[in-house]
């Protein structure tokens, strides 16, 4: 199973659209500029996944991670250095990093900024692509890589579609990913709904 | 005094709500779950009732159905990240009074429960 180009084209638009909405809604809650990078999309096995993730340089991360399903399914991610973790937290509380009353926040307030920054991504897909998607309450961890990757072993080794956007607030020092597992069952159906999508822009 | 209850299990946002109703002096009670919020609208009667979607145990939508059927009468207002056209579609067909999407603005926060108080008065 592999992506054309056109679909590759299609799907990194599309994810464009919802971190663009997503990186709009970020910028509304820390009133500074958002950077996006050009999204990242690759087909590999989940041991490579872990190479490519660990190759990210951060084998500890602070996620939050939603599962979605619908005509696809998968988990949406977002992920941290635990330092922009920190910073975001205390840009949006106002409680200063390290202390007891951030720990006491902390998990709460980046549960709810990856649910509103992950619903903005997979929102803007399914608008889009016109199907419904709906999502498991979000899940936050603190952990290594392998640790976050640990939910999606269902198989022996399954092929996997990765997403990935790198987002930065310069002038906050945060920066963080937003990552798309799409499982290699809902392959088809992605790729059914892009192409209905190519094929209605009439190109 | 009207008084608005908030049915949200995150608190960070509860947080946010609170702030902004506050300032226009709105009485806030607040329910970390659905069924909490729900027994809430029995005994604390508020004037409107903002729901998160997404919730452990009881969410959003069953809470907006149960009101709809059994509370017709105390207008209710979905708060929640989700922006898909459809969902939005089903929460104003299962009686939603007003669809708000996180991180909600304040002068639309602000202006959906004034005016659905204001309209559940003049009834």
């Amino acid at each position: 199973m592999d992506l054309t180009p056109e679909q590759t084209d299609i799907l990194k638009e599309l994810i464009n659209i919802g971190v663009g909405r997503a990186a709009g809604v970020l910028n509304e809650m820390v009133h500074f500029r958002v950077l996006l990078q050009v999204p990242f999309v690759k087909i590999l096995s989940l041991s490579d996944l872990r190479k490519e993730m660990e190759s990210m340089g951060r084998y500890r991360v602070a996620a939050v991670r939603l599962a979605f399903k619908g005509p696809f399914f998968g988990t949406a991610a977002l992920v941290f250095p635990p330092d922009s973790a920190s910073k975001l937290v205390s840009v949006l509380t106002g409680e200063e990093p390290g202390t007891p009353d951030m720990d006491s926040v902390r998990a709460g307030t980046l549960t709810e900024v990856g649910n509103i920054v992950i619903n903005g991504v997979m929102g803007s897909i399914g608008n889009l692509l016109k199907k419904r998607i709906s999502y498991s309450l979000p899940d936050y961890m603190e952990d290594t890589i392998d640790k976050m990757l640990a939910g999606n072993e269902a198989g022996q080794d399954p092929t996997v579609l990765l997403v990935r956007t790198r987002f930065t607030v310069h002038q906050l020092h945060i920066e963080g990913d937003v990552l798309l597992l799409f499982e290699v069952g809902s392959f088809d159906a992605l790729i059914s709904a892009i192409s209905s999508a190519y094929s209605a822009t009439g190109e | 005094m009207s008084k608005v209850l908030i049915i949200e299990d995150s608190s960070y946002m509860r947080r946010i709500i609170r702030g902004i109703l506050n300032a226009d002096g709105y009485e806030i009670v607040e329910a970390d779950e659905g069924l909490k919020g729900l027994q809430m609208v029995k005994t604390a009667m508020p004037d409107c009732v903002l729901v998160d979607l997404i919730m452990p145990g009881i969410d959003g939508l069953k809470v907006l159905n149960v009101l709809h059927e059994e509370m017709s009468n105390v207008p209710v207002i979905v708060l929640t990240a989700d922006i898909q056209e459809s969902v939005r579609e089903q929460c104003l067909k299962l009686g939603a009074s007003g669809f708000i999407n996180k991180p909600p603005k304040e002068e639309v926060l602000r202006d959906t429960v004034k005016k659905i108080i204001e309209a559940r008065n003049r009834r």
